[in-house]
């Protein structure tokens, strides 16, 4: 019986890199492992919307052709724009509306990819140009393995924002872990922090990336980042 | 009748293999390295690891890194290349990172971490180039 996974995957595969695929499978969830016969009409909706934000967004070419290949392949009535669109903006309602927040939990290695993916994605979906968005999915990227590596558990906040110049993403990166001290925060600030697993430079590396940072953090008091992203200044 | 059954040994053991290690393929005297997957701690040692043994067996005198499917690169990631490049050249081979995309290209520069411990070149093909004229 297959899968989602492997049925789209093999749709996919030669416009699409391996790993962006799996970013794209680690948002269907468990629907992803699901046959694809077995899927009800409402999920068959909610696997395509996913499936055709992601492959507008990741295909380099032949976007069109994948998204109606894909919607074939699941069994769906043409693209998601007929008969998909109305389920499609109901279950990501909470994700589309401006001004909306998404909060996503930080623990393993594959949550700082998805964090990232999440992160790029709503950083195209409310304009920002695709070098900012990349940018946005580098900082993501730090701010979450920073998580991994030195608290264990945290969060990473999307805040999708308007300001009068345009729109804005606010990042916020949270956790409870053991904080960072002033000496420590001193040596990281200066250039001379090494650490063990990466370069010692990730904060430092978000906050030039960044449009505007903002660092609480005590020892025992957890870390949290706050950071803005902002579109053609 | 179906011809790929994921559920196989061949697909499970595929997918088994991708897991583990990341494969690195002879070109004449040059070993290449598509990275086409998450890198995490164990993976880059274990490829690392075996790119040194790799090299000592083969005598290559080049080790190529395809970057081009790896769409962000932290600062994270630069440390894992800078320590491969830098074991290659213990080795007395030359490492190259190809196929780096503008973007993250533009994002390395503005965070300010160097790649200073490898070549680059454009192309795959590019660094193949490169390589044969430094061996000639």
């Amino acid at each position: 019986m297959r899968t989602v996974e492997s049925e789209i995957g093999a749709i996919l595969s030669g416009t699409i890199s391996a790993i962006t695929q799996r970013s794209i499978f680690n948002r269907l969830g468990p629907l992803a492992a699901r046959p694809v016969s077995q899927l009800s009409n409402q999920d068959r909706m909610t696997v395509m919307a996913e499936l055709e934000s992601s492959v507008r967004l990741f295909a380099r070419r032949n976007s069109a052709e994948l998204i109606a290949s894909c919607a074939r392949a699941l069994g769906v009535d043409g693209p998601a724009g007929a008969a998909g669109a109305p389920a499609a903006s109901n279950s990501s309602a909470a994700g589309s509306a401006p001004g909306s927040a998404k909060k996503l939990t930080v623990e393993q290695e594959k949550d700082i990819a998805t964090a990232r993916l999440e992160a790029w994605s709503e950083a195209v979906r409310i304009g920002l140009s695709k070098f900012t968005s990349v940018k946005v999915a580098t900082a993501v990227s730090e701010l979450a393995r920073n998580i991994v590596f030195y608290a264990g558990k945290g969060t990473v906040e999307l805040r999708a924002v308007r300001d009068d110049k345009g729109p804005v993403l606010q990042i916020i990166a949270s956790d409870q872990g053991p904080g960072i001290g002033p000496a420590k925060l001193e040596e990281i600030w200066s250039g001379t922090y090494k650490s063990q697993r990466g370069m010692g430079k990730g904060l430092v590396a978000v906050k030039k990336l960044v449009d505007e940072f903002q660092l609480d953090t005590a020892p025992g008091r957890g870390t949290t980042v706050t950071c803005m992203f902002r579109g053609e200044r | 009748m179906k011809l790929w059954n994921p559920n196989s040994d061949f697909a499970t053991g595929a997918a088994k293999l991708k897991d583990q290690q990341i494969p690195i393929i002879q070109i004449r005297n040059c070993l290449l390295v598509s990275i086409q997957t998450e890198l995490h701690d164990r993976l880059a040692l274990d490829l690392q690891e075996s790119l040194m043994e790799r090299v000592r067996v083969t005598d290559a005198k080049g080790v190529i890194l395809d970057v081009s499917a790896v769409e962000v690169i932290d600062s994270y990631i630069t440390r894992i290349l800078n320590d491969i490049g830098k074991s290659v050249r213990f080795m007395g081979a030359v490492c190259y990172i190809v196929g780096i995309r503008p973007a993250v290209a533009m994002t390395l520069i503005e965070m300010g971490v160097e790649l200073d411990s490898v070549n680059t070149a454009l192309t795959l093909d590019l660094a193949l180039e490169k390589l044969e004229l430094l061996q000639s």
